[in-house]
């Protein structure tokens, strides 16, 4: 089933990268969501720009290949012109966190019914491996050849603050646990946000030892915002999993309850006729 | 007594911010057009909440009445500061107000607005039904008839705001002993601001969502969809700031959401990535750049025409773009409709272009909505193998909407024609190819379209454009000069095939610039010898009068 999930195009990503293990785990995601009757015809993706985007042409799904940072935007756009739209996009930790951080701070707090995958290697790899905004402090780079002066950026501790109602991480390296974090983002509504632990082969060539050795699954979420954010501040184990997960009112259905403007679009007669309402109040 | 009767009769009414200045000239605007009178209203505020000067100027006219005029024939000022400001726009026999709260003065009447006002509840606020009750007493209005006035300008806190005109109003017609006849005229159509009009207008071509970030002078669009949400079923959407805005704009035509935007220059700079997205994934959408004085934050709540270049050049990249920018209230209603239709007929990205002079001014509008176009794109009607970027003669693909058992994919990269990203030269060239014949297909059609309007037929030729128009044209109106008056409303696509007869002509440009951007563009696109650049950047419109006696020196 997940190969008609693929596309003609010529995967270009390095040998052993994490990304693989997130396209994995996205097909079989979506397999399971269908079973789940969120059929692949009313999915739409995402991406921004970087080593992660390239998913969006390896994924025989539609939508719009978005610009850096800024699909988180795109999928808010998407799903608020058709809520029957599933919205999922791809995100880089640059673009996420970097770039786009105010997109999806405002996301989280507005709780837009979108998911975001966060493709996290810690590097702005594609663009020959500068430091990130989860770069650990020392990390070299060519745009810090003596090693990053700023602290690494907790984007979980950001999500939970900015009051998302899903917040997750997972792991490339631990696919089918990846699966089903996907598949729970995506039914989840509202906000949610799965950032995930990617190795990056050519400029953290540390990361999969590293990550193999401490995570683990969490066995339950945390009962509330603050023990969530407790959690994300482990460095010795790296948790992963929903780490925090809430029911909140959803953004379209609070600014125009059921109404979908594209599949319930008024008519055009109508239209004009309120127009003409309108324009005869003043008269 | 006094009886004057006049043509154009122009009401000024000044004051601080905060003593309901902008609602009392759109409460006389309202009066003016309910006795069938055309009507121009221009508002002049400052950058601040409280404080400072504010005022309304109102012109109206039996017959078309284009803008404000300066010279008033009644003016109330609230506080000394607006007294000192306007007595010298008094016309002869013109009646000026003084609030007698704050001090006396030789020339005019004073009130005591201030003394009176004290003993309401809002005592700032109220001081504007002061305007409605004196001009109630000037134009001869019965008691009956301020009350419905106030009833309907007036309704939140009612009691009291009557209370207080009436006061005003008796004591206006004890001390004043001019009145103005004001003859009813035949006009039944309302008045609207340009933001209004262009909201209308692009709601009679199906838009489906308005999405916006505050900034002065585009505000009142967002707040105009916020507040008619229910009856037009237009969602009004405020996100965290312009790059937001116009990503989640092009997100939402994806699905197929008609879908516009609105800013000023600063904002319209930050979304400007986005516009060469729209270009390249070939995303429909309408973004409105209603003008300020720039650079930068220049003078907020004032008008010019300095971003004339920045619009035409939107966006890295080469992609087709529309710009248009509309003379009038009623043709931005119109214009704003069309550009819907014409971008979704295109899939390409446009710019309506206008500037606070249109956008926060008032006037009458007389439109019909069902001559507007409803925005439609080439639907996909086959059956699988749907490919988003095909290449057609036109360069036109048809679109799918999801859901859909076929993929579509929209891209920001060059992309091969199913919208899978290329680095392939021969493809990079083709979809090169594809973008530039949809622009050769919108010059043809462009060609069919009234892009060009023309006001008069003899005498010498005056070129103008956007707001500036209605400015020439009351000037010419007002000095009665015969000249021909040429605006091309659209900008970009440029419509030079009307234009051949101007081509090395010698003509006037009358322009809102310090650098005459436009009169470059005449020169540039069609050989126009710019002989006379009146110019005005001093961010405020230009004044009829004025404006008549610098295009008769130009003559």
């Amino acid at each position: 089933m997940t190969e008609d999930l693929g596309t003609y195009a010529e995967n270009t990503w390095c040998p052993g990268c994490g990304n693989f293990g997130i396209l994995n785990a996205m097909k079989k995601a979506v397999e399971k969501l269908e079973e789940r009757d969120i059929g692949r015809e009313r999915m739409l993706i995402s991406a921004g720009i970087g080593c992660h985007a390239k998913i969006y042409d390896y994924l025989n799904l539609s939508g719009l290949y978005s610009i850096h940072g800024r699909e988180i935007a795109t999928i808010e756009g998407m799903k608020l012109a058709n809520p029957e739209l599933k919205v999922i996009g791809f995100g880089g930790d640059g673009d996420a966190y970097g770039e786009g951080l105010s997109h999806l701070i405002f996301a989280a707090k507005r709780n837009n019914d979108i998911t975001m995958i966060v493709h996290n290697n810690s590097s702005y790899s594609l663009t020959t491996g500068q430091m990130s905004p989860t770069s650990e402090k020392g990390y070299k780079g060519p745009s810090t050849p003596e090693g990053s002066i700023e602290q690494p950026l907790n984007p979980l501790m950001v999500m939970l603050s900015s009051g998302a109602s899903f917040v997750s991480r997972g792991y490339a390296g631990k696919i089918e646990h990846l699966t089903d974090l996907i598949v729970e983002a995506v039914e989840h509504e509202g906000f949610s946000l799965v950032d995930v632990l990617q190795p990056c082969v050519v400029f953290h060539d540390d990361q999969y030892q590293k990550y193999n050795e401490a995570v683990e699954i969490l066995e339950e979420s945390a009962e509330n915002r603050y023990e969530a954010m407790k959690l994300t501040e482990e460095t010795e184990r790296l948790p992963i999993g929903v780490f925090y997960k809430e029911e909140q009112p959803v953004y379209h259905k609070e600014l125009y309850h059921d109404l979908n403007v594209v599949e319930d679009k008024m008519e055009q007669n109508k239209r004009i006729e309120n127009v003409k309402k309108l324009l005869d109040k003043r008269r | 007594m006094v009886e004057i009767m006049n043509d154009i009769f122009t009401y000024i009414i000044g004051g601080k911010a905060g003593e309901g200045v902008k609602k009392a000239g759109a409460a006389a605007a309202n009066l003016f057009s309910e006795m069938g009178r055309k009507t121009f209203k221009m508002d002049d505020y400052q950058s601040l909440i409280r404080g400072g000067h504010n005022f309304s100027a109102v012109s109206t006219s039996t017959d078309d009445v284009y803008s404000h005029y300066m010279e008033a024939d009644l003016i109330v000022n609230l506080d000394d500061r607006s007294y000192n400001l306007h007595k010298e726009h008094l016309t002869d026999d013109g009646l000026i107000i003084y609030n007698s709260g704050d001090t006396e003065n030789e020339e005019g009447i004073g009130l005591p607005i201030d003394e009176i006002s004290e003993d309401y509840s809002k005592s700032d606020l109220i001081k504007g039904v002061a305007g409605i009750s004196v001009l109630s007493a000037v134009i001869g209005l019965d008691k009956d008839k301020l009350e419905s006035l106030i009833e309907k300008e007036y309704s939140r806190g009612f009691e009291e705001n009557l209370s207080f005109g009436e006061d005003i109003y008796d004591l206006a017609k004890e001390k004043i002993d001019k009145r103005v006849t004001l003859e009813k005229g035949e006009d039944d159509s309302p008045i609207f601001s340009g933001n209004e009009a262009l909201s209308l207008g692009a709601a009679s071509a199906g838009l489906d969502m308005y999405i916006g970030y505050p900034m002065t002078p585009a505000s009142s669009i967002l707040h105009f969809f916020a507040a008619h949400k229910k009856d037009l079923q237009i969602m009004p959407i405020h996100p965290e700031n312009e790059i937001s805005v116009a990503n989640i704009a092009v997100g939402a035509t994806m699905p197929g959401a008609r879908v516009m935007v609105g800013s000023s220059g600063g904002g319209l700079a930050l979304m400007e990535e986005t516009i060469s997205l729209a270009g390249m994934s070939e995303s429909p959408v309408l973004f409105v750049l209603a003008s300020r004085p720039g650079p930068s934050t220049g003078v907020p709540t004032y008008t010019e025409q300095g971003d004339l270049n920045f619009a035409l050049n939107q966006g890295h990249g080469e992609f087709p773009l529309v710009v248009a920018s509309p003379g009038s209230m009623e043709e931005a209603f119109y214009l704003a409709g069309e550009m819907l239709d014409i971008l979704w007929t295109y899939q390409t990205p446009g710019i309506f272009l206008t500037e606070k002079h249109l956008s926060e001014s008032s006037m009458n509008i007389d439109v019909d909505p069902s001559k507007v176009g409803w925005a439609e794109p080439k639907k996909f009607e086959g059956a699988g193998d749907y490919k988003r970027y095909e290449k057609t003669d036109d360069g036109i693909s048809p679109l799918k909407f999801p859901p859909s058992e076929d993929v579509i994919k929209w891209n920001s990269y060059e992309n091969d024609e199913k919208g899978i990203t290329t680095e392939e030269p021969k493809m990079v060239e083709a979809m090169h190819d594809k973008r530039r014949d949809k622009n050769e297909k919108l010059m043809v059609d462009m060609k069919e379209r009234d892009t060009v309007n023309q006001f008069g037929d003899t005498g010498p030729v005056i070129f103008t454009y956007g707001s500036t128009t209605m400015s020439v044209r009351e000037a010419v109106k007002a000095g009665d000069i015969e000249a021909q008056i040429v605006q091309p409303k659209y900008l970009r696509p440029f419509p030079f095939w009307e234009l051949e007869d101007h081509m090395n002509q010698e003509v006037i440009v009358v322009e809102q610039s310090s650098t005459g951007q436009f009169a470059s563009l005449l020169r540039e696109k069609c050989n126009i010898v710019p002989k006379t650049v009146i110019r005005k950047y001093d961010g405020r419109p230009f004044e009829p009068l004025k404006l008549a006696e610098k295009i008769k020196g130009a003559i």
